[in-house]
């Protein structure tokens, strides 16, 4: 089992940086998946239990000069670590004008992710900085829990506005009430809603959009296009995700199945992030 | 406009309609009074007046006249109600409360007469924000009193003089000291911590010191809590006229000119604290 | 005592606060002929840091005539008065100082600009007089550098690390991250990082060793270095006895004396984090295969780690968890009570506090008499 990837490109360095920063916005621990052409930071919470989860994939091509992975076994040639995401956001930190950057799986007194940079210095020697980041090997009998959530059999899928305004407005409607009514329709129309006991608001977009998502999706095809799927979200969640942005997605979306799921999806040339945030009564 | 489109009701049925091209216009005023959650609002034919008060002892009152408004259409002589200020400022500033030159939300504000809820239409960017907030009876406000003939000590200054004095205030102290005299030391304040004592001293000649009308030397104190809150008014102020009547009360007025050079004002009452045994 | 300084000396004087803050709650001001001096030290008494502003650097200095005039005040309280450095700089034109002995007041006038004139009348007790023991100039190792070199290096590390392990060989000098013995270290990422002595301005290194200090002082020394513009040195020997960072030009000295962590608390951390490489390993990612490790755990439930802890005497086993147990009951105890309950915590009190008479007290700021930190403490653990 060995991994060992380098970044020579500072353009590379920065975007795969952002991309570390937005999952450490978004979950104090997850599961990296390193597989051949991918990588993964996955966070499975049990939407059951009202826990939100996680997929982010990249493709390692476009962020790595040199990549190599030698998996557990030939039939499954992956590695699966859990991670602070904190610790790699601040390892890259210190990184930021490295002339490169190598991470490597390494064997210290306990297993660690090694991210060893090369920096800039006032004489002809590099400064060179060593992070070695404890990970937890996941055996492969738990990988089935990583696996790529399936796409939820949604109501109303539709773009989402300008993450920044859904920011601004979701920041404030934090502070008024603790959930949040979000709700679509096959208009391109999104709400979000708050209610208590001193004031409602309500802000209206339209003409968003809808994705299609072609036949595959037979239950949004018969539906009135006017109703509007809702769900009642825990506002923290979903400020979380819009607080943790710093890609600036090609595309996102959001996904409804009625009073049950909000599932988020962010794309960009060689990122997705997924989001699920579980519906409240 | 947009916002017209999504009222439920005409404009005919509401007895207070009043509009503004860029909502920081009153957001920025108010938030120069938000120490306290409720808020008693007086609208007149001149605009509105919006008062805070704490104990007994603060009044904070923001004035926006009604040309600050594109609209501006009150049905009766006056109407009063009460809301919570700082759920009608998350409201206001819903998209954020944009500084970026060309981008402002519209506000069009609705009251319909006691009962009914304050609502506010907000549109950024063809965004449409629909806020009802509950309203209250006004209570009465306080009568300070405070009137100009019996000022006893006036200054007008500008207002980055104080703001530094403000910001480096030791508040382990219970009491700002405020002495106005014709003589030295003209114009001080004082705060007595608990690692000793502080006096700034403003020269009556100053170039930060617009005018100086001191008839009489008045040393009085007021509770450093209730001066406290007046650093927002003057965070957001060009110029702060300082006056105290015979009885010691303080009179804060502070001149506020909002994105569009128009000028709104912010005034502060404070009573002095009780007499300690000084003399 | 009656001193103004003018212009951006009173922003340097400003800064020197701001760093003496980072080291103890109190402020010491000692004005003698030499200079206006400001101290403090922490409250376990293994750091501290002393400014001597010398008479040129003021407008004006005046030294009271009695010589053996020293107070105290708390730091805060000066830091209130030059809360806001921006402002100093902005509109501070003028800074004075004033002793009044009837009153007990140290009075700083602050002349501003549009003549607006801030007077602070702090209070202030009488004290001993504080010093440290140290002898930088018999120091085998010494390096220098910018501050910039210095702020670059402890950005590496996270503001939360309190301690940092500095190790020297003769061209090479490798900053880590110190931490303890206790089962939760496991899990903290590890940052090492690694210097070349071509980066510095003056790299003396007499013995290759590693020392263990706290960066808390360090990032306070560098708050003040760098607005200065001045270099930093740091002198040392062997682990145990302190380290001295120092700073100076011609009309101010700058020490900070810290402790620190005495050998064999130290070797065992050197033997639990890799001992600096003289030689780093060449890159070969086939050398770190961990296979060993998954299979361990593949075949057992267990996830402890199969490596297996450096081997270590039983008896310093025993040792590192008492030193664990001394430092919780350290935290809850007064600086007062040090004297008795002495020093098996892994700094030690770097010796200050006696009151010397004024006669015999050296103008310099080394006293070579006095015993040297922490040798004591080895014994005061075996004999328990």
């Amino acid at each position: 089992m060995k991994f060992r990837a380098k970044i020579n490109d500072v353009g590379c360095l920065n975007h795969f940086t952002r991309v570390v920063n937005t999952i450490t916005k978004l979950t104090k621990t997850c599961v990296v998946r390193l597989t051949v052409d991918n990588i993964f930071f996955v966070l499975s919470g049990k939407v059951a239990n009202g826990g939100v989860s996680m997929w982010c994939e990249l493709l390692q091509v476009n962020f790595f000069d040199e990549y190599q992975l030698e998996g557990v076994s030939e039939d499954a040639n992956e590695i699966c670590l859990e991670v602070n995401p904190e610790n790699l956001s601040r390892a890259l930190k210190t990184a930021q004008n490295a002339k490169s950057v190598k991470i490597k799986l390494t064997k210290k007194h306990y297993p660690c992710l090694t991210l060893a940079a090369e920096l800039p210095s006032l004489s002809s020697i590099s400064r060179i900085v060593t992070h070695d980041i404890p990970v937890d090997v996941i055996p492969r009998r738990l990988w089935h829990d990583f696996k790529e959530p399936s796409m939820p059999d949604f109501d109303v899928s539709i773009y989402l506005p300008p993450l920044k305004t859904m920011k601004s407005v979701v920041d404030r409607m934090k502070n008024l009430s603790n959930y949040l009514v979000v709700e679509a329709n096959l208009c391109g129309e999104m709400n979000l809603k708050i209610e208590t006991d001193l004031v409602s608001v309500t802000t209206h977009f339209k003409d968003l959009g809808n994705p299609p998502w072609g036949a595959s999706q037979s239950q949004s095809q018969s539906r009135d296009v006017e109703a509007m799927a809702h769900a009642r979200v825990d506002i923290r969640k979903l400020q979380q995700f819009l607080m943790g942005q710093q890609v600036n997605p090609t595309k996102s979306m959001c996904n409804i199945v009625d009073k049950r799921i909000i599932h988020l999806i962010l794309l960009q040339e060689d990122v997705s992030l997924q989001y699920f945030i579980p519906a409240v009564v | 406009m947009p916002l017209s489109t999504q009222s439920q009701l005409g404009n005919d049925e509401y007895v207070l309609v009043a509009t503004l091209d860029n909502v920081r216009n009153l957001s920025n005023i108010l938030k120069a009074i938000s120490f306290k959650d409720y808020a008693i609002f007086n609208v007149t034919q001149n605009g509105l007046k919006v008062t805070v008060e704490e104990s007994k002892c603060l009044q904070a009152n923001a004035f926006i006249q009604a040309e600050i408004f594109q609209e501006f259409t009150l049905k009766e002589g006056v109407v009063g109600f009460q809301v919570n200020l700082t759920v009608l400022l998350d409201c206001l500033t819903i998209f954020g409360g944009s500084t970026v030159p060309g981008v402002s939300t519209a506000l069009r504000m609705c009251y319909n007469g006691y009962g009914y809820p304050l609502t506010l239409f907000l549109e950024e960017g063809g965004v449409v924000t629909v806020c009802k907030i509950n309203t209250q009876e006004p209570e009465e406000p306080l009568d300070f009193d405070f009137c100009s003939t019996n000022v006893a000590n006036k200054v007008i200054l500008q207002s980055d003089s104080l703001k530094e004095a403000f910001s480096e205030l030791d508040l382990t102290s219970e009491i700002l000291q405020l002495t106005m005299s014709p003589s030295h030391p003209y114009f001080r304040l004082s705060t007595f911590g608990n690692s000793g004592n502080a006096h700034y001293d403003y020269p009556k000649d100053s170039d930060m010191m617009e005018l100086f009308q001191c008839t009489k030397t008045q040393t009085n104190r007021y509770k450093m809590s209730l001066l406290k809150p007046s650093t927002k008014a003057l965070a957001l102020s060009c110029k702060v006229s300082v006056r105290t009547d015979t009885r010691g009360f303080l009179s804060l007025q502070y001149l506020v000119r909002n994105d569009d050079g128009q000028i709104c004002f912010v005034e502060y009452y404070c009573c002095p604290d009780e007499e300690v045994d000084e003399e | 005592m009656d001193c103004v300084a003018t212009g951006g000396n009173v922003k340097v004087l400003a800064k020197a606060i701001h760093s003496l803050s980072r080291i103890g709650e109190e402020l010491y001001l000692e004005p003698t002929e030499d200079g206006l001096t400001l101290r403090a030290v922490n409250s376990s008494r293994s750091a501290f840091a002393c400014f001597l502003m010398s008479p040129l650097f003021f407008q004006r200095y005046q030294a009271p005539p009695d010589q053996a005039f020293r107070c105290k005040m708390p730091i805060k309280s000066v830091q209130t008065v030059f809360r806001s450095l921006s402002s100093l700089e902005r509109s501070v034109e003028k800074c004075r100082i004033e002793m009044n002995n009837q009153k007990s007041r140290l009075r700083i006038t602050l002349h501003c600009k549009h003549g607006l004139l801030k007077t602070h009348n702090l209070s202030f007790q009488d004290c001993e007089c504080l010093q440290a023991v140290f002898d930088k100039d018999n120091c085998t190792n010494v390096l220098r550098a910018q501050p910039r070199l210095w702020v670059d290096t402890v950005l590496h590390f996270p503001p939360s690390l309190e301690e940092v392990c500095v190790s020297v060989s003769s061209d090479r000098v490798w900053l880590r991250n110190h931490v303890e013995d206790d089962a939760d270290s496991s899990k903290a990422m590890m940052t090492e990082l690694c210097l070349s002595s071509e980066e510095f301005d003056h790299f003396v290194i007499g013995s290759q060793t590693s020392i263990t200090f706290c960066l808390k002082e360090l990032r306070g020394l560098l708050v003040f270095a760098e607005t200065a513009g001045l270099p930093i040195s740091m002198y040392f020997d062997e682990p145990g006895s302190p380290v001295v960072l120092s700073v100076s030009d011609s009309v101010l000295d700058a020490n900070f004396v810290l402790a620190t962590l005495s050998e064999d608390a130290h070797q065992r951390n050197n033997n639990k984090a890799n001992r600096p490489r003289a030689e780093l390993p060449p890159d070969d990612f086939m050398c770190d295969d961990i296979d060993s490790y998954l299979i361990a755990m593949e075949t057992s439930d267990l996830a402890g780690p199969s490596y297996e802890p450096q081997p270590q005497t039983s008896s310093s086993n025993h040792k590192s968890r008492r030193l664990s147990d001394e430092e919780v009951d350290e935290k809850e105890e007064e600086e007062e009570e040090s004297g008795e309950g002495q020093p098996n915590k892994k700094f030690c009190s770097l010796f200050f506090g006696s009151v010397l008479p004024a006669s015999s007290r050296p103008t310099n700021q080394t006293m070579q008499s006095q015993e040297v930190l922490a040798s004591d403490s080895e014994d005061e653990r075996q004999s328990e």
